[in-house]
């Protein structure tokens, strides 16, 4: 009773704190629309793709090339690529570069050069993998043959399937985060992270006030008090948090893809997580010294974490550094949950969040018991 | 009945002793005054009483129980004003006090009623959706009061409840202790302030270095110092006094100037004016007034520990 006494009027004062919300609830939802908007190219997944032209010519001497050519250039006709053989008396570099299709190909015995279109460098991509697919295979047909030549026809006839090329060039093989989409997430943990700030100032704030002194004089025990102010602290900073996510939600339409259970379970543990290791910190690290040394975490923590901009290559050195992030797996696992639909992928930060917040609350309770104050 | 038993009570801050092997009862019904200058181990001893310091040695009982095994049972029955402010600026004063008397078990209708007679009781019954964050200090420092008043303690321990404050929440604050020390609590009363103590207080402790050094009702205590007196003598010019003349008069134990008033500590039996001021007259000062002080807690506690209440 006593530590849902103590819970409430932790909600209630913090709900009367209008700058905490400002920062918890703004902050969070500005940076996100800033940064998706800003950096809408950079998830160049959420680019339309445009029709797909390839102009080809074929100077191959060899029927074994030209037929299998034929073969692919139906197969990926059906694919909705448009193939277009290069007029006489034209220069296919010059189309290209004048932007009139995708890429062009050039066939010869010595094998295929091809050129990219530089502005339309999704669709020159595309066309680029499915080429590449056609010449290893190619190259492996040719290579059979020598050896066995029904196991080399097999080849050549299967590549005249449609769908073949497409699934092997890895066109979108997953769901992938729109900038809105990502920047959603990357707040999201990040502001929970936040909530490290409100665990530095649980008790510090009690003891500037004074009011630690009627806590402790009133008939409530130290364990009812520390319960009631965490509890209360989590849940307030929790509140932001799921209001960061609604907001992205219906205000962005912002993925947050179909396991609301498990990306709740990640946010509440973030939440934990960070609540005890600031108050860990208030303990270990007395005075002022706490909240700066949190500041500067949360700083580094949030940059590193991907909540700026997606972190890609973890084997540098940066990549061990970012790993130390809990918003790097915070991310990792919400990446894994919305996208993939890989809930048990979430298990592990949810297990570290819970294991490093136990940690930091030891630390605050022993500490805690020790002294005679709060 | 001593509601209040404190035996040898002491705390050290590592090697510094804050409260020195002191011995104390407070009765039911007293308003007790805690008088001590700056540093005397006032708060602390206050602190071990409410539970909020462990004493490094002593006992404390509080109606008869230990408050160390007994502790739910002490924190139950005391009150305390702390001397520095202790309330939530973003909670409005009724919640304030409501919040803090939950924690002392009081719940649903009769949680606010109590609430709302402490608010009223400390003047503050129409400000109860008001936040302290707009109050005046003195305002501030009666809902620190009520506060601690809400759960109906029968020891009420106050702080230094009327620091830097306006006369008419000062004048509040005093009638109000007077009025709960009548409805039958036991107040244990610190202040700076001799009058204050005067007024209201029905025994008096002086402490001075973590000791009490005297203790009794105003009477008592000023009965101390009977032994001695003090005459001032209002003079017109002083070139030519001699304060060493003065202090060869018999029964004169200290002599010193203050602009234009000649103050003289003196043994109480020895009738010495009569020489005093022929002493003056001789040394050619012209005496514009003579009076003998009457002995006020001030002397008191000037004499007993050589230094004033407040710096
Ligand atoms: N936690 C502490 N650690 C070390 N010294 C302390 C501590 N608390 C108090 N003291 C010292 O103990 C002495 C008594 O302090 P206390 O606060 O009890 O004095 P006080 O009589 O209440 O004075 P004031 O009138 O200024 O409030 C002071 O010298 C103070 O510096
Ligand atoms: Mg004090």
């Amino acid at each position: 009773m006593n530590i849902l006494n103590i819970a409430i009027k932790e909600i209630k004062a913090a709900l009367r704190e209008k700058g905490t919300f400002v920062f918890m609830l703004a902050f969070p939802v500005i940076l996100m629309l800033i940064l998706g908007t800003a950096l809408t190219n950079v998830f160049s997944s959420n680019t339309p793709v445009g029709n797909i032209e390839l102009l080809y010519k074929n100077e191959a001497a060899s029927p074994q090339l030209t037929q299998y050519w034929q073969g692919f250039a139906k197969a990926i006709e059906q694919e909705g690529v448009k193939i277009t053989p290069l007029a006489a008396g034209t220069d296919g570099k010059l189309e290209i570069s004048e932007d009139r299709y995708s890429a062009y190909a050039e066939l010869s015995n010595e094998g295929i050069t091809y050129y990219g279109s530089s502005k339309q460098t999704i669709e020159s991509n595309i066309l680029q993998g499915m080429l590449t697919t056609f010449a290893d295979r190619y190259n492996m047909a040719a290579a059979a043959l020598k050896s066995d030549p029904s196991k080399a026809e097999a080849i050549i006839r299967n590549a005249s399937a449609p769908g073949e090329y497409i699934r092997e060039t890895a066109l979108n093989p997953d769901k992938q985060p729109g900038s809105i989409d990502y920047y959603a997430m990357a707040m999201t943990t990040m502001i929970a992270l936040y909530s490290a700030l409100s665990g530095t100032f649980l008790f510090r704030g009690e003891r500037i006030r004074n009011t630690a002194l009627r806590l402790m004089a009133a008939p409530v025990s130290k364990g009812e008090i520390f319960a009631g102010k965490v509890i209360g602290c989590t849940l307030i900073n929790l509140l932001c948090v799921l209001a960061v996510v609604l907001i992205s939600k219906f205000a962005f339409q912002a993925d947050w893809g179909n396991h609301f259970g498990m990306v709740f379970l990640i946010l509440v543990t973030e939440v934990i997580l960070a609540v005890s290791l600031g108050l860990g910190l208030s303990y270990i690290l007395k005075g002022d010294t706490s909240r700066s040394v949190v500041m500067i975490f949360l700083q580094i923590a949030s940059f590193v974490g991907g909540a700026y901009f997606p972190i890609m290559g973890t084997d540098s050195f940066l990549g061990f550094v970012t790993n130390l992030s809990p918003l790097r797996w915070a991310n990792k696992a919400l990446a894994q949950i919305i996208y993939n639909d890989n809930v048990a992928g979430a298990l592990p930060a949810i297990g570290l969040n819970v294991g490093i917040a136990a940690a930091f609350l030891l630390i605050a309770i022993i500490s805690m018991r020790r002294q005679e104050a709060l | 009945m001593n509601i209040l038993e404190i035996r040898n009570l002491t705390k050290k801050f590592g090697d510094f002793v804050a409260v020195d092997n002191m011995s104390l009862s407070v009765r039911e019904g007293e308003i007790f005054g805690f008088l001590g200058a700056n540093g005397a181990g006032k708060s602390t001893t206050i602190s071990m009483i409410a539970t909020l310091l462990r004493s490094t040695k002593g006992d404390i009982n509080l109606l008869g129980k230990s408050i160390t095994s007994h502790g739910k049972f002490a924190k139950t029955n005391i009150g305390i004003v702390p001397q520095d402010i202790a309330i939530y600026e973003n909670m409005t004063a009724y919640e304030n006090v409501r919040f803090f008397a939950g924690l002392y078990g009081l719940r649903g209708a009769l949680l606010q009623e109590r609430t709302e007679e402490a608010l009223e009781f400390v003047g503050l019954g129409d400000k109860h959706k008001s936040y302290p964050k707009n109050f005046s200090g003195g305002m501030k420092r009666r809902l620190n009061i009520a506060c601690a008043i809400a759960h109906r303690p029968k020891l009420i321990i106050m702080d230094e409840p009327t620091v830097g404050i306006d006369p008419h929440s000062r004048n509040y604050i005093l009638n109000s202790v007077k009025k709960l020390n009548e409805m039958g609590c036991t107040i244990i009363y610190t202040s700076h302030y001799m009058e204050e103590v005067e007024e209201i207080c029905t025994r008096i402790a002086i402490v001075d270095h973590g000791k009490i050094i005297a203790e009794g009702t105003k009477e008592q205590l000023k009965a101390i110092i009977t032994d001695t007196k003090d005459i001032w003598i209002g003079i017109k010019a002083n070139e030519s006094l001699s304060i060493e003349h003065l202090k060869q008069i018999p029964g004169v134990i200290a002599v010193r100037l203050e602009e234009n008033t000649v103050k003289i500590n003196s043994k109480g039996e020895i009738n010495n004016l009569n020489k005093i001021v022929q002493q003056l007259i001789k040394d050619q000062i012209e005496i514009r007034s003579v009076e003998e002080q009457a002995p006020n807690l001030e002397t008191v506690f000037l004499t007993l520990t050589g230094r004033n209440l407040r710096d």
